[in-house]
């Protein structure tokens, strides 16, 4: 039967305890702290970086919202989707096209790409939500399969009339446009941050409202939560089409990132990187979709401006995959912070104790159980 | 960028559309041929390698000759180039870079361009139009380049033409998109996807074949390239049908089978796909024993590469005929192939590939730039060194057909008259008797350059006598 | 529409195709069998050991000697794999255990990008000594690595089936694929029997990449997700059945080529794998089988 995932059973833990402190923590306390973290990102940050590393935190604005919505369905509802490019693929179209064709203000469009997206994505995954586990996964990897393929031949729009506003022979190819008030980089960058918080925060309200619980009891165990009255198919659509709402409205702003959309960005083998890094960033916590961002976009950004192949960020995320799933379920944002008390604990210890003592203190922090040990051990 | 994760992963696609837009690039790699060719006019050589001795080991000349002052390091203030390649899993083409990098070096490690050392940056893309934007903006701001030389890119000139006009930067490229040939700010070395089919269909009809099929990689921009074929076939009064193909193939049979059943007996089978994909219909073809079910087989410039004349053996000699960009490199005796041996071998220890015509593009971009640059007077700002590319005017890069020109135009095809080679003995091999072919003007976009810039006049020095 | 005499050799390279199809797939079924792991690491296994061959081919070695190191690569690199990550995630859900073997696909394929580059438009090919030979059916050449790579199929189909069903190895196999702790407690010697399911399924792996880098392209990218178009066939069989593996194989590849010719409906052929799984999966689903079950029985 479904229940039986070794993550199923391990992962709540974690994540009950995360959320369950969150609520204790002082509320005040903790919305200044995201005020003042949100206030920076969308006002320091942008002094600080180059116009490089400010398209590249656009980029992590839109993969963020994408994360957040696999990041969901994994991590709350148990839905491994290898399908998620060709969604962000459909929001992308379907922004492109009312782009070129209508006049329609920006958040407009995107609403509208959400939507078609949602619409799409929830009749195109309806069938798919009667398997489960690793059928659903799969049979999400050739649906996907299937939509990259109509996707090279439609094209995506570039300014071109018709029902698919594609040109092939057009010798300039206009820019998809922007909204009136961020035409500049650094404006479309806090355009598209603001974008992806409102997205957070509707996540936000499903994960503490009703759909949130009844998932919470979907992924714990099916015939409970029917048994308890809870409308399974209803709760699973309900998160596949949430999901497929925000990634339909994270292709839109990526379309005006990008403002030029080809099918050959969007492939099938992408949506396997892109579960490797949400479930390397955590899929218990929407923090986790934020560090999957960045190791998405931020990182490669910045290792081809080191001069690193972009090679070993590919063998970087398999790593980081096998490594997750063999040790550390919840990801980098449940294991970086007891990686690094751990750490402060012996360096803390090897102030107290003299020179001599520290090779036999560098043992014990490791010994509270296996698999923190191999956990510190692979960190 | 973005996503390189996810995106990095279009590894495939990007290949597709490598080969795509690619063909261009791709290539001319090597090939020893003697011909003597004197603009359009046919060249002579012999089919053999025979005349061009060999040079190919290139141990002769020294590289000295690539700087003003031979052995004298240059130490003024650094001329700061920079360039935007393509680079993802299948599709590479750092080669061009690398190659230009390794010609800056030989000319830095003697005299420099005035005295002046040129810095060189090199900044990569995966096919992803964001990161390409950025980049731009990464050799502008972080780099502080004044020109931009070696452009080797899938979608590079689409996306960012626009940048480079509204700073003033006249770009010297080797060119994939269609904006590398239609914008007044972008000057290929090479002729990209659609005039290089072009060449292959028209040498295709002088073989009086009575149809073409062909095929190209499904990519964007694939209505632009056909509509080259199309009209030089319309003007020959030879059928001709498009195909498009999802690549990476994996049923190469089945595509071979459907262009041979296209083409007829009597017909010819063009393709406009990168090597490696390229290759898979031809070997298909060759394994099926089909190759000889039609008259001829044509191929833009990607499949001019060594490494495709030695995997087919000797299933296609003087049956595949490949639109060549530049001169052949195995066996040419000539002062430049010389040269860019010898550079290639002292300082292009990071050219993967080697000889072969990635590596002669960034050659001859590299040279291009450097002739410029020593006109220059006074500072090197973006103003200065971006009017001397500009003022580029039938510059023999000892590599091309005919005479470079930049010029003020609205649009570039400086490259528009080429070779064709076809596999002999694992080489690429000029084919004896052929010279060098103009495209046709029958392709609107060439008869329109034609009319602005002219036909530009024969480079002498690019085949050895 | 084209006429029968240009329809029949796309039946041959259809076979041909679903030849291609079979070995992979069936491949990662005989796997999923006999280990309990969806490897999709098949095709970068099998990829990099024919690239390694290809390069000791192209330094002066031997074709054997290549071709010998390609396949024990595919086995070693699995048998390792298996026996360091095999345990930790042995409780796992099947999902967990084929997601982590994703992690494997994206460490070889960075590998192979960063040591066998295509930046100076190289194109690999590597050849076998059956390539030479063969004969013609419908005016096309079937080679002897065509009628090879089907026979392996047919051979896998038939042989694999047996194995695991009649020979005290292969049951021990099945066991363990479906629950380790309880195959152990019956005292089948569980370490050693998977390091056999693993390595034999590795060595598979090779063989399949050095047969497939011959009839597809020796291309890293189109070896390393050839396998996303063969699990189709993979799941057409729910990943458990063998002989369906192999003949929706078939019918895919044939499916495909015939639509080559068919001007309205080619650019849509690649398709077929994907639609055509995903109609087997939900008509399955509907049907209410073990599709629905998160976790197989081999």
């Amino acid at each position: 039967m479904v229940q039986t995932t070794a993550a199923q059973k391990t992962a709540p833990a974690p994540a009950r305890q995360g959320w369950a402190a969150l609520r204790r923590r002082d509320t005040i306390t903790r919305l200044s702290v995201i005020t003042a973290l949100l206030a920076f990102t969308l006002f320091g940050l942008p002094q600080l970086l180059s116009l490089y590393y400010t398209d590249a935190m656009t980029q992590v604005a839109a993969y963020a919202i994408v994360a957040l919505g696999l990041g969901m369905l994994v991590g709350r509802v148990g839905l491994y989707s290898l399908g998620q490019v060709a969604v962000l693929a459909i929001g992308a179209w379907a922004a492109a096209r009312l782009l070129f064709a209508t006049g329609q203000p920006f958040p407009v469009v995107l609403v509208e790409a959400g939507l078609i997206t949602m619409l799409l994505g929830t009749l195109i995954g309806l069938p798919a939500l009667r398997l489960r586990g690793l059928y659903f996964a799969l049979i999400t990897l050739m649906l996907s399969g299937a939509i990259t393929v109509v996707l090279a031949t439609v094209n995506f729009p570039n300014g071109g009339g018709g029902f698919t506003g594609y040109n092939g022979g057009s010798l300039h190819i206009p820019a998809i446009r922007r909204p009136s008030i961020a035409g500049t980089d650094v404006a479309y960058y806090r355009y598209a941050v603001v974008v992806a918080i409102i997205m957070f925060v509707l996540v936000y309200a499903h994960i503490k409202t009703r759909p949130g619980r009844a998932w919470a009891a979907i992924r714990q165990s099916e015939p409970a939560a029917l048994a308890a009255g809870i409308n399974i198919t209803f709760y699973k659509i309900w998160a596949f089409a949430l999901a497929s709402f925000i990634t339909g409205v994270a292709g839109g702003v990526l379309a005006g990132a990008d403002r030029f959309l080809y099918s050959i960005d969007f492939h099938p083998q992408d949506s396997i990187a892109l579960l490797a890094v949400v479930l390397m960033g955590g899929v218990y916590s929407m923090y986790g979709a934020v560090i999957a961002a960045l190791l998405n976009s931020l990182l490669p950004a910045a290792l081809q401006d080191w001069g690193v192949s972009q090679d070993w960020l590919t063998i970087l995320f398999g790593i980081g995959v096998v490594q997750v799933l063999t040790t550390a379920p919840a990801g980098i944002v449940d294991q970086f912070p007891r990686d690094m008390k751990r750490l402060g604990g012996l360096l803390w210890r090897l102030v107290r104790r003299p020179a001599p003592g520290a090779p036999a203190a560098s043992a014990p922090p490791g010994a509270p159980g296996a698999p923190g040990a191999s956990r510190g051990g692979k960190a | 960028m973005k996503e390189y994760a996810p995106r990095r992963w279009r590894l495939a696609a990007a290949l597709a559309s490598v080969l795509a837009v690619g063909g261009v690039l791709a290539g001319c790699s090597s090939s020893s041929t003697s011909s003597s060719s004197s603009g359009g006019a046919p060249a002579t050589s012999s089919g053999a390698p025979a005349t061009s001795a060999s040079s190919g080991g290139g141990g002769a000349s020294d590289t000295s000759s690539c700087g003003s002052k031979p052995g004298v390091a240059a130490t003024g203030t650094p001329i700061n180039l920079g360039t935007i390649n393509t680079q993802q899993p299948g599709t590479d083409f750092t080669d061009i870079a690398n190659m230009a990098q390794a010609y800056f070096n030989c000319v830095n490690a003697n005299g420099g361009v005035n005295g002046h050392p040129i810095k060189y940056s090199i900044q990569t893309e995966k096919t992803d139009p964001a990161q390409i934007a950025s980049d731009a903006k990464q050799l502008v701001q972080g780099d502080h380049v004044v020109g931009i030389v070696g452009n080797t890119s899938i979608l590079e000139c689409t996306i960012n033409h626009k940048y480079w006009e509204g700073l003033g930067i006249y770009v010297i490229d080797s060119g994939i998109a269609p904006e590398c040939w239609s914008t007044p700010n972008t000057a290929p070395v090479n002729m990209g996807p659609r005039y290089s089919s072009d060449g292959a269909v028209q040498y295709m009809i002088s073989l009086k074949v009575d149809k073409i099929a062909f095929d190209q990689s499904n990519v964007p921009g694939t209505d632009y390239i056909a509509a080259g074929p199309k009209a030089i076939a319309a003007a020959a009064n030879v059928p001709i049908q498009t195909f498009t193909t999802n690549v990476p193939i994996q049923s190469a049979n089945s595509v071979a089978l459907q262009l041979v059943q296209a083409a007829g007996k009597n017909g010819a089978v063009v393709l406009n796909f990168t090597p490696p994909e390229a290759l898979k219909i031809l070997q298909a073809a060759a394994k099926l024993h089909i190759q000889n079910n039609v008259k001829a087989w044509g191929c833009s410039t990607p499949c001019d590469t060594d490494f495709l004349a030695s995997a087919l053996g000797t299933a296609f000699d003087n049956k595949l005929f490949v639109n060549a960009e530049l001169t052949p490199a195995d066996g040419t005796n000539t002062p430049t192939m010389n040269l860019y041996r010898a550079i290639l071998k002292q300082y292009g220890s990071n050219v993967s590939g080697g000889i072969g015509s990635f590596s002669q593009f960034g050659f001859v971009e590299a040279r291009l730039a450097v002739q410029a640059l020593s006109t220059v007077q006074g500072d090197y700002t973006v103003a200065s060194v971006n009017a001397a590319f500009k003022a580029l005017k039938d510059v023999e890069t000892g590599m091309n057909c005919g005479k470079f020109t930049y010029g003020d135009y609205p649009m570039h095809i400086p490259n528009n008259a080429d070779y064709t080679v076809t596999p002999t003995k694992g080489q690429m091999l000029v084919v004896p008797g052929s010279g060098c072919l103009s495209i046709s003007t029958a392709d609107p976009q060439i008869a329109q350059y034609v009319n602005l810039a002219g036909r530009a006049p024969a480079d002498t020095t690019s085949l050895g006598s | 529409m084209p006429s029968w005499s240009e329809l029949q050799p796309f039946i041959v390279s259809g076979l041909a195709l679903g030849g291609v199809y079979a070995l992979s797939g069936v491949g990662l079924v005989v796997l999923y069998r006999a280990t309990g792991v969806l490897y999709l690491a098949f095709g970068a296994v099998g990829a990099m050991g024919a690239l390694i061959a290809y390069s000791l081919i192209s330094a002066g070695a031997p074709g054997w000697a290549g071709w010998i190191v390609c396949v024990l690569f595919g086995g070693v690199l699995t048998l390792g794999y298996g026996m360091i990550f095999g345990p930790p995630l042995a409780r796992r859900d099947p999902l967990v255990k084929a997601v982590a073997t994703l992690g494997l696909t994206l460490v070889l394929f960075g590998v192979m990008d960063l040591l066998w580059t295509s930046s100076g438009g190289q194109a690999r090919s590597i050849t076998l000594p059956t390539d030479n030979g063969g004969f013609s059916l419908a005016q096309i050449q079937v080679t002897w690595t065509q009628v090879l790579s089907l026979g392996l199929g047919i051979a896998l189909t038939v042989g694999t089936g047996a194995f695991l069903r009649y020979t005290s190895l292969g049951t021990a196999m099945r066991a363990m694929a479906n629950d380790r702790e309880i195959t152990a407690t019956l005292g089948v010697p569980v370490r050693r029997v998977e390091a056999a399911a693993w390595f034999g399924c590795g060595v598979l792996g090779g063989l399949a990449g050095l047969l497939l880098a011959d009839l597809v392209a020796l291309d890293a990218t189109t070896l390393t997700f050839l396998v996303i178009s063969s699990l189709a066939a993979a799941l057409i069989g729910q990943l458990r059945s063998i002989p369906v593996t192999f003949g929706a194989a078939l019918v895919i590849g044939l499916v495909h080529d015939l639509l080559t010719p068919i001007t309205q409906l080619t650019d849509y052929r690649d398709m077929s794998p994907f639609v055509l799984a995903a109609i087997a999966l939900l008509w399955v689903s509907r049907h209410g089988t073990v599709m629905s079950r998160s976790r197989e029985e081999a």
